[in-house]
């Protein structure tokens, strides 16, 4: 740490930096100026933008159909649509998983391919600073593009339709975006993984996507197989199919992309009550109505935690095999 | 022929001796008379009986007999008139008669009977007359109904029908009043308009409504209400009886009137309630029983009430315990007072939400995680 001056000046910064922090925002330039940034920025720029205009000119059937209960008009900016383009939070499941996978699947094999992570180490700098700042720096880029992003399709929303949104309203939007920074860092986090474990940035890629398309495309119809197999008979009893309903329904919550769209859904719905199976001993007696936030943030809080979970998994994993590994300079 | 005519005149002043000694001897008894021809008149009450009555002198003499009317009821009229005069004496010529009209009024009210009374003429003569009174005495006035009871709800109009028979042999204009207990309503219907006079004519009908109507509040009970017409002369009364069956009023609500409340699921609230009568009976045996949604428990303290007074009301705690698997949100819970005559029931909006504590598992398990890591620095970090 006596030494943070001496990488500081070396960058003509005229404050003391902690070199932690220094390491950050030299990630943060690098990412900023990257083409692959500035495409991928774009790409979910113009989704969004389309969603939201999709969302827009349905929002009127949106509050026709909703003009008995509670209008929560602003939320159905980010879940309106006409089924020719998906809503914004469908998007953001689509597109989240790639951006995180984009961000980080380079991160650690490219630099040492390149010759300099053992520039870097020769420094004096902790060795999990590198991993810790490269994870930071990308956390932070995202969160600024998710929050961007949200608010602008809440300012856009705003423009159009000229209602504002309620304080509830608005912190579900919030939370919202926080749930997508946490989903996106989940992939981040394994692809920083798969780019400790692979010398080659290709194959790190590759792996990432795989596990994408595994957990997108071919997870569910290895589940739809299962669920198929162990289907019960006809004549089955209410418990086996609900004992059968809840199985495949926990099978699905395996996916971080289930967790999310769950999350999601709940907190931008508020007319959401409950996410399992509903039996008619829990239907019996309710009325219909919205849950404040808090009650919202409840249900899906298994969720989040498993969110949280995995994402600290994928950290842990490429935390001990990057602490691990030998780093030689060519 | 001398002899002839003063036999003739001796026979005419025997003739006129005799005929003067006898007019001389029984003038004041025998020759002065009161003659009329009806002595017995039956009569109704209110009507009036002209009686003519001669005077007949038989005497020689001119007489003066003074003419008074002894035995009638003092509050009978009653006039001498002749030629057009009230008179109290007669004078009557030797051999005529005097012709005079003897008015008795019979007045309205009367007793049914025989009335004897004298007419007197001077010391000389006198008749008995009677008046026979046929019917009872009549400055009366029936006020009667066929039903003089009737029943019913606090919040129902008894409707008495009824009849004023006007018996006077007048027209008769009645006031209509009635006593009745503060608060109650009792309007005069005659020929069904709501009014506070009636006109009857004599010995007329008239067919009247009397509208009662109590108090909502009424206890149960039996009310007498006097109803009367008056005229200055007559009045009458006719009492009638209404018993109120009292009705039974129910009502279960909270003491606030608030009819929600939150609940963490798995969990019990004590939600008080308050039972009132607000009927008018005395409500006994009073069930609480609920509607909750499946696997709910609604306990009541006490679940059931002996009884309670009318106007009086009971603090009663329910308490809730909703289903631990209840998911979050809205429920609707009915509780129900019930009497086997009424019932009342409120909806209760129960807002569930989902305990915190998985929420608090949730959080440790992150913050372990995040421990977790804490520890890989330390171990690998290499500081």
């Amino acid at each position: 740490m006596k030494n943070s001056d001496n990488i500081s000046e070396g960058k003509g910064n005229s404050r003391a930096l902690h070199p932690f922090m220094a390491m950050v925002n030299k990630e943060i330039s690098d990412y900023i100026r990257s083409w692959r940034f500035m495409i991928l920025l774009l790409l979910v720029f113009l989704t969004c933008l389309g969603s939201v205009s999709v969302a827009i000119s349905n929002i009127d059937e949106a509050v026709k159909a909703n003009a008995t209960g509670d209008s929560f008009i602003f939320l159905r900016l980010f879940t309106a649509s006409d089924g020719t383009l998906p809503s914004f939070f469908v998007f953001i499941s689509f597109l989240g998983p790639l951006l995180g996978l984009i961000m980080g699947f380079d991160a650690i094999n490219a630099e040492e391919n390149r010759g300099t992570l053992s520039r870097i180490l020769s420094q004096p700098v902790h060795r999990d600073y590198v991993l810790n700042s490269k994870f930071t720096a990308a956390i932070i880029v995202l969160s600024v593009m998710m929050f961007s992003l949200g608010f602008l399709v809440t300012g856009t929303g705003l423009i159009a339709i000229g209602i504002p949104p309620t304080a509830d309203e608005f912190l579900r939007i919030v939370f919202f975006i926080l749930i997508s920074i946490l989903y996106i860092s989940f992939w981040l986090n394994l692809s920083i993984f798969f780019s400790v474990k692979f010398r080659q940035p290709a194959t790190s890629a590759l792996a990432g996507i795989a596990v994408w398309l595994f957990l997108t495309v071919f997870y569910s119809i290895l589940v739809s197989l299962i669920a198929k197999a162990a289907e019960p008979s006809a004549n089955a009893s209410a418990g086996q199919v609900m004992a059968y309903q809840e199985f495949v329904m926990n099978l699905f919550r395996v996916l971080p992309g289930q967790l999310f769209s769950d999350a999601t859904t709940t907190v931008l719905v508020p007319t959401v009550r409950t996410l399992g199976p509903l039996t008619v001993e829990k239907i019996y007696g309710t009325i219909p109505g919205s849950l404040p936030l808090g009650q919202s943030l409840l249900i899906v809080w298994p969720q989040l935690t498993g969110l949280v979970a995995a994402t600290v998994i994928c950290f842990v994993l490429s935390y001990i095999s990057f602490m691990k590994r030998e780093v030689r300079s060519r | 022929m001398s002899i002839c005519t003063c036999s003739l005149k001796t026979i005419f002043a025997a003739i006129l001796i005799c005929l003067s000694l006898n007019t001389a001897a029984s003038a004041p008894l025998d020759s002065v008379k009161l003659y009329t021809p009806f002595l017995k008149i039956s009569v109704a009450p209110g009507e009036a009986v002209d009686y003519s009555v001669d005077l007949i002198n038989n005497s020689d003499e001119i007489i003066n007999a003074g003419i008074t009317v002894s035995g009638i009821p003092a509050s009978w009229n009653n006039t001498v008139k002749s030629g057009g005069f009230n008179i109290r004496e007669i004078s009557v010529l030797p051999g005529d008669k005097k012709n005079f009209t003897l008015r008795v009024e019979v007045p309205l009210k009367v007793n049914r009977g025989s009335y004897r009374f004298q007419v007197k003429a001077g010391d000389f003569d006198e008749l008995n007359l009677t008046l026979i009174v046929a019917s009872q005495g009549t400055y009366k006035t029936e006020f009667t109904t066929k039903q003089a009871n009737m029943q019913g709800t606090s919040t129902s109009t008894f409707n008495f029908q009824t009849t004023i028979n006007n018996l006077t042999a007048d027209n008769q204009h009645y006031a209509l009043t009635a006593d009745y207990p503060p608060g109650w309503v009792v309007t005069f219907r005659p020929n069904y308009q709501q009014a506070t006079s009636v006109d009857v004519l004599a010995n007329g009908k008239v067919d009247m409504g009397v509208d009662v109507n109590p108090p909502d509040n009424s206890k149960a009970g039996t009310y007498k209400i006097r109803a009367m017409v008056a005229t200055n002369a007559s009045t009458a009364a006719l009492d009638f009886e209404v018993v109120i069956t009292g009705t039974y009023g129910l009502n279960l609500t909270t003491p606030t009137g608030l009819l929600s409340t939150s609940i963490t699921a798995g969990e019990t609230k004590r939600i008080p309630l308050v039972v009132q009568n607000t009927g008018s009976l005395e409500l006994s045996n009073i069930k609480l029983e609920s509607g909750a949604p499946l696997n709910w428990e609604v306990t009541f303290d006490p679940a059931n009430i002996d009884r309670i007074a009318p106007g009086e009301s009971v603090q009663v705690g329910a308490t809730l315990k909703a289903y631990k698997k209840a998911i979050a949100g809205d429920y609707v819970t009915t509780m129900d007072a019930t009497i086997p005559e009424s019932t009342s029931r409120i909806s209760f909006r129960v807002t569930v939400k989902t305990p915190m504590l998985w929420g608090w598992v949730g959080v440790f398990i992150i913050l372990g995680a995040l421990g977790g890591i804490f520890y890989l620095f330390r171990k690998y970090g290499r500081r």
